[in-house]
């Protein structure tokens, strides 16, 4: 279970802040696919990245197994993030210089799993494994984040907008690849994104409003990628 | 405007070099001109032998720092107007899509020769300004009639007008070549891809390993600059040592002071960048939970075996260039005495490189951590 407490966010100087998040709780059970809804300056991706550890609220708790991840150290939180998270993002973040294997392998050597190929072959990549990032479609590239991000064997996969900037038929794909992933492998999964339609495949369903969560659903009987609206 | 004066200001390492440059070139030339003046009224024989060997000396320091100098400022020149251009492909992408020409957009690139200028011009006049005591020094034994500053004009020319100008012309050359890539490439920030060739091995390279190739096969010119603050680093604290003891004091700390300048600037401009380029790099690695010790030695560690390999190459370059002087130039000098490599201020140079170079990069990272990693994953 993750559990936000309080959780509050301000941006800017002390006497421009400008409060992002205006105390958030939020309890998140293990193996759940939750989604945070918001439009854009909701501080839905200000919470997802203190709910990963990327960043310290100005005050509140985010409680992993008893652990509260406000409180440890930059180091701490690393050994936190390695041991734990995995990150897709909107914009893939791949490193440019580096081919489709080097780039999973990143994920791989951290927790020295050798078997990142059969990733690599999962996400329909074995062909361009010495391709370079600039020579892969967006599809291809979010799929290679995908491998990268699962490589490291995460508890929790933190999604950014993940089909951000994608078109509708490689969106769903990714998205029904991911959902299948999640209930083979079993780990939790908070995404974000604008995408009210995204929301059916979810368990749970956050909505957020200028940095305070209105709504919080539960969704009984999720949908598959292709059932959904775009 | 597309290149602002401030992008130009930025180049400051560059004027630093073209200082040093022009003030050692302003001092000899302006002191051979100065020493040829009077070369009538030089009668003695030991004057005369040191006449040719000072004239001798002049001509190799000229060359020697001239070249050297002159080859360092054109490739951090160069080194920076792609920098700038990788930095703002999309902008310069954009001009391009909206109709500009190359040249219309390269012609732009004149303020980066401007850094050369003012190097130029300071280095000209701190030149005028130490000559008194540097004729003083040349003539410490009062073995030549009293020699006067003279300001010779023509120095204005080929000391500052023809460098600046040939700077600029190269700046906007090398713009103008550039930005011949497609507009496409320029908007969509492509990049070319040097594929290297692998070689089949037993095993395969970790993340970390295949990371530091790939950084050290990218930035080439980088790695070059680090081997290269090393060496001057190495070779001018060595042969201000050494010149403490066959040549004067003030010798001594004008190669210091330039040797020193030169190799900051450098090592400097060579980690910022470092650090500017890796930034991304380095943030996705700690959100996927790489340590900081992890990162620091894989991307600045790699540079840091050139950087030794410099300093052995600088040590060897002082020692072969001051055995040739001492040999060629100076064989007919009476009480010149025999240059033999000194190991003790091989290894104090050799300290003080390590100390400064570690703190360089410590601060470099330090700095860098500075920076949120939510702030790098949204640019």
């Amino acid at each position: 279970m993750i559990r936000a407490k309080q959780i509050i966010k301000s941006y800017g100087t002390s006497q421009n802040a400008y409060p992002v998040l205006k105390g958030i709780d939020v309890d998140i059970p293990e193996g759940t696919f939750m989604v945070i809804l918001g439009a854009s300056g909701s501080g839905k991706s200000t919470l997802l990245h203190i709910l990963s550890g990327l960043e310290c609220p100005d005050s509140g708790s985010v409680i992993y197994q008893n652990q509260d991840i406000t409180q440890l150290s930059d180091q701490e939180r690393t050994a936190f993030r390695k041991d734990t998270v995995g990150f897709i993002f909107q914009q893939y973040h791949l490193l440019p210089h580096l081919t489709v294997e080097k780039n999973v392998q990143m994920g791989a050597d951290l927790v020295k799993n050798s078997a990142y190929h059969e990733l690599i072959e999962a996400v329909g990549l074995q062909d361009k494994i010495k391709s370079y990032p600039s020579e892969l479609s967006g599809g291809e590239q979010q799929r290679v984040a995908i491998a990268r991000a699962l490589a490291k064997k995460p508890k929790v996969l933190f999604l950014d907008e993940p089909t951000g900037a994608l078109d509708e038929q490689t969106g769903r794909s990714i998205l029904q690849y991911i959902s299948e992933l999640h209930q083979q492998w079993g780990f939790t999964m908070i995404m974000v994104t604008h995408n009210e339609n995204i929301a059916a495949m979810a368990d749970q369903v956050v909505i957020m409003n200028s940095g305070k969560i209105t709504q919080v659903k539960s969704n009984p009987s999720p949908k598959h990628a292709y059932e959904i609206g775009w | 405007m597309i290149v602002s004066f401030k992008d130009g200001v930025k180049l400051f390492g560059l004027s630093i070099v073209s200082c040093c440059a022009v003030l050692v070139c302003t001092m000899f030339v302006n002191y051979q001109q100065d020493l040829m003046g009077i070369a009538d009224k030089i009668t003695t024989e030991t004057a005369q032998m040191l006449y040719q060997a000072q004239i001798s000396m002049g001509k190799v320091i000229c060359f020697i720092s001239g070249c050297c100098l002159l080859s360092t400022s054109m490739v951090l020149m160069l080194f920076y107007v792609k920098h700038y251009i990788d930095m703002h492909q999309s902008v310069l992408g954009m001009y391009k899509a909206m109709g500009y020409s190359s040249f219309a957009i390269a012609k732009h690139f004149w303020i980066f020769g401007v850094s050369v200028c003012i190097g130029c011009i300071a280095g000209w006049s701190l030149a005028y300004g130490i000559c008194p005591l540097f004729y003083q020094a040349q003539n410490a034994d009062g073995i030549f009639p009293q020699i006067e500053v003279t300001f010779h004009p023509s120095l204005i020319l080929f000391l500052i007008i023809l460098p600046s100008l040939f700077f600029i012309c190269v700046a906007i050359g090398y713009g103008y070549f550039k930005l011949q890539a497609p507009v496409l490439d320029l908007l969509k920030e492509r990049k070319e891809l040097h594929r290297r060739k692998r070689h089949p091995k037993k095993e395969k390279p970790s993340f970390l390993q295949g990371l530091r190739q790939s950084i050290l096969w990218e930035k080439k010119v980088l790695v070059f600059l680090m081997t290269f603050s090393a060496f001057c680093f190495s070779s001018m604290t060595q042969m201000a040592f050494a010149m403490d003891e066959l040549a004067s004091e003030m010798f001594a700390v004008m190669l210091m002071g330039i040797g020193l300048i030169l190799a900051f600037t450098i090592l400097l401009l060579s980690l910022s960048t470092v650090v500017r380029t890796n930034r991304k790099t380095i943030a996705i690695m700690q959100v996927f939970g790489y340590t900081d010790q992890v990162c620091q030695r894989t991307i600045l560690g790699s540079y840091r075996p050139f950087a030794y390999l410099g300093f052995l190459l600088g040590t060897g370059y002082q020692y072969g260039l001051l055995k040739l002087v001492l040999t060629l130039v100076f064989a007919q000098v009476e009480g010149i005495p025999e240059y033999h490599f000194d190991i003790g201020n091989c290894l104090i140079s050799l300290g003080l490189f390590l100390i400064s170079y570690e703190m360089v990069m410590y601060c470099f990272f330090q700095k860098l951590k500075k920076v949120s990693l939510q702030s790098i994953m949204i640019e």
